[in-house]
């Protein structure tokens, strides 16, 4: 009397006979896609933008030095003194501490970016190093080297925008506004790549005096120290020691300014997420009123079947179908909509609220990834709770007579 | 004649224990013959429907038991007793409980789609069940829009679609005209004369009754002829 239960046949039948019950319930499932697709698409869209906003922030900070040394003076960030230099290159452990100079410059029509200067030589060969994968194109400043710039990608994108009839490349001049209103003509010499929109995607790096004279310092005194310790030596006991022997020293560590440029980007993506758990649970509600045994249609079905000769996993089976179809469905709409809203409209409402103020200086645009853990997330998540919702109370029904599911006896 | 099912001193009780239980059925004992058509009679509320349920197995009995070919059923696995109805046993159902959404087609398919036959094959002989009982204009209709008669029609229909040995039907008649009725039973007798199917059926309807080969009474749950 068995023996049918692992016809293939059997099988595609259940799952013909769940599509057909995913569209004879035009209602229920309109209203249980839609709902799945506004928490989807919100979920996505934040995820999107907090992956974006790490992987950014881990290329910006794998870009950057070990520690970063900077002078405090009544909790105000100061100009550091030539003589810190030394000090701190005396540290154990410090591989190279080289003094930078940085702030903000016009470039024209109101547009802020950063410009940095470095000691070409120090910087050079930290980066030489790492390799040249930081530039696109051309080449890094040199020792000797004045009134040159390595500029990010989107000093070139905003050139282009402003209709300038100067189209930056390698080789091109620009003129920034110094701080006394003068203009200073600087040569391009290379491009950053745009793996990093956050740090370097509007920065212009260029030596330490022609930074002084666009931000108006001295040459004398500089803005903070980069450290890149000794391989092998520990980061944190390297800034200890600094943090002890220098009085008025901030030391921020890689793993701290990762951290912290984490804590300015993504922390609203745990409000937002919260956000996305109640609509989600509307969803589930939703499901569950529509399919419990309130829901006369759907109990009287689950008797009828049973007593037509369904099993118990028969009647599940059919219930997984539907609630996969529907999961599936609402979380690939939901994951499709995300890309849309996120990559091509830049995430109107939801990037100003997890971003804030941050988004005027993310001239590039809001960074932006898609990492596999978030979409198998958004899919396990959606498929889960709809699961539950609508196998469980069949499940209830499925396993109680069929005189009683029926009748109501 | 060799009986195909029986019942013997069976109970069923509702709220059981509690200030409101109610004896459906009370130590009923019957047997059904093989082959023949057994009609149970008797006033509304007088146990028809729940002893139909008993012997179809859609419920289980308070005490007692239901034998099938001399096996009791009232205790096997739910697993089991599934199998016996889907292999043995149709049901024409008082309140018919087709499926509004569906088509005339599709609901008559339905108990065929638990089994290892192809969804097309199974509308396929839904559709000739359809025709034999006069509804091949009516074969894509949705029940919503088909008469109350049409809809016994379907009912019939998916009754039969599992071939099965026992046909168990409450109320056959109802919503039918007495053309349509007479036909009706007649088909079924046809069945009975030349497949051995055996019928049991619960009516108020005296010609059903009469129809009958064998009759039996119920009045407060008990068979008293």
């Amino acid at each position: 009397m068995g023996g049918d239960h692992t016809g293939l046949r059997r099988h595609a039948n259940l799952a013909s006979y769940a599509l057909g019950n995913v569209l004879k319930y035009r209602t229920k499932s309109a209203m249980i896609l839609a709902a799945l697709v506004i928490s989807t698409t919100l979920l996505c869209s934040v995820e999107f933008i907090r992956t974006g906003v790490e992987v950014d922030v881990a290329s910006s900070v794998g870009e950057g030095p070990d520690l970063i040394v900077q002078r405090l003076v009544g909790g105000r960030q100061a100009q550091i003194p030539a003589a810190w230099i030394e000090n701190v290159s005396a540290t154990d452990g410090v591989r190279l501490a080289t003094p930078r100079v940085w702030g903000y410059a016009e470039a024209g029509a109101g547009r802020l970016i950063t410009i940095m200067g470095v000691n070409a030589t120090d910087y050079g060969n930290v980066f030489g190093a790492v390799g040249t994968s930081i530039l696109a194109g051309g080449r890094f400043i040199e020792e000797g080297d004045t009134r040159k710039m390595v500029v990010g990608l989107g000093i070139v994108d905003m050139m282009a925008a402003s209709g300038s009839s100067l189209l930056i490349d390698v080789g091109s001049t620009l003129s920034l506004i110094a701080y006394n209103g003068s203009l200073i003509e600087f040569q391009v010499v290379g491009i950053f790549t745009s793996e990093s929109r956050i740090y370097s995607y509007d920065l212009i790096l260029t030596d330490l005096t022609s930074a002084g004279a666009v931000l108006g310092t001295d040459n004398i005194s500089y803005t903070d120290i980069a450290v890149w310790v000794e391989l092998g030596s520990n980061v944190n006991s390297v800034a200890l020691q600094m943090d002890t022997s220098i009085s008025e020293a901030r030391i921020l560590t890689k793993g701290a300014m990762g951290t912290m440029m984490l804590r300015t980007y993504g922390d609203r993506a745990g409000i937002v997420a919260l956000l996305w758990a109640t609509v989600l649970l509307v969803v589930v509600l939703l499901a569950f009123s529509a399919s419990s045994a309130g829901s006369d249609e759907y109990r009287r079905e689950v008797g009828l079947l049973k007593a037509l000769g369904f099993d118990t996993v028969d009647v599940l089976e059919i219930r997984m179908f539907e609630a996969i179809t529907l999961g599936l469905l609402g979380a690939s709409l939901g994951i499709s909509s995300a890309i849309v809203y996120d990559f091509v409209l830049n995430a109107p409402l939801v990037a100003g609220y997890m971003l804030g103020w941050n988004l005027v200086l993310l001239n590039g645009g809001i960074p932006l990834a898609i990492s596999l853990p978030t979409v198998f997330t958004v899919f396990a998540v959606a498929l889960v709770p709809i699961m539950v919702a609508t196998v469980l109370p069949s499940w209830r029904n499925a396993i109680t007579e069929p005189d009683v599911v029926l009748r109501g006896v | 004649m060799a009986s195909v099912a029986r019942t013997i001193e069976v109970w069923k009780s509702y709220g059981q224990g509690g200030p409101r239980q109610v004896d459906a059925v009370q130590g009923v004992s019957v047997e059904i013959e093989k082959g023949r058509v057994t009609a149970i009679g008797g006033p509304s509320g007088s146990g028809k429907t729940t002893l139909l349920s008993l012997i179809g197995l859609l419920t289980r009995p308070t005490k007692g038991k239901i034998l099938y070919d001399d096996k009791d059923l009232s205790s096997v696995s739910e697993v089991y007793r599934t199998r016996v109805r889907r292999n043995r046993i149709g049901f024409i159902f008082q309140a018919q409980y087709l499926i509004p959404q569906l088509t005339a087609i599709e609901n008559v398919a339905l108990p065929k789609l638990c089994m290892d036959v192809p969804r097309s094959e199974a509308e396929r002989q839904a559709a000739e069940r359809l025709v034999a009982l006069g509804m091949s204009h009516r074969l894509g209709f949705r029940v919503a829009e088909l008469s109350g008669g049409e809809q016994q029609r379907v009912s019939i229909a998916r009754s039969l679609m599992n071939s099965p040995d026992v046909l168990i039907a409450d109320e056959p008649g109802a919503s039918m005209d007495e053309d349509l009725t007479a036909e009706l039973l007649s088909a079924l007798r046809g069945m009975v004369d030349e497949h051995g199917l055996t019928v049991i059926v619960a009516s108020h309807d005296q010609k059903v009754l009469d129809w009958a080969d064998k009759r039996l009474n119920m009045r407060d749950g008990k068979i008293v002829t």
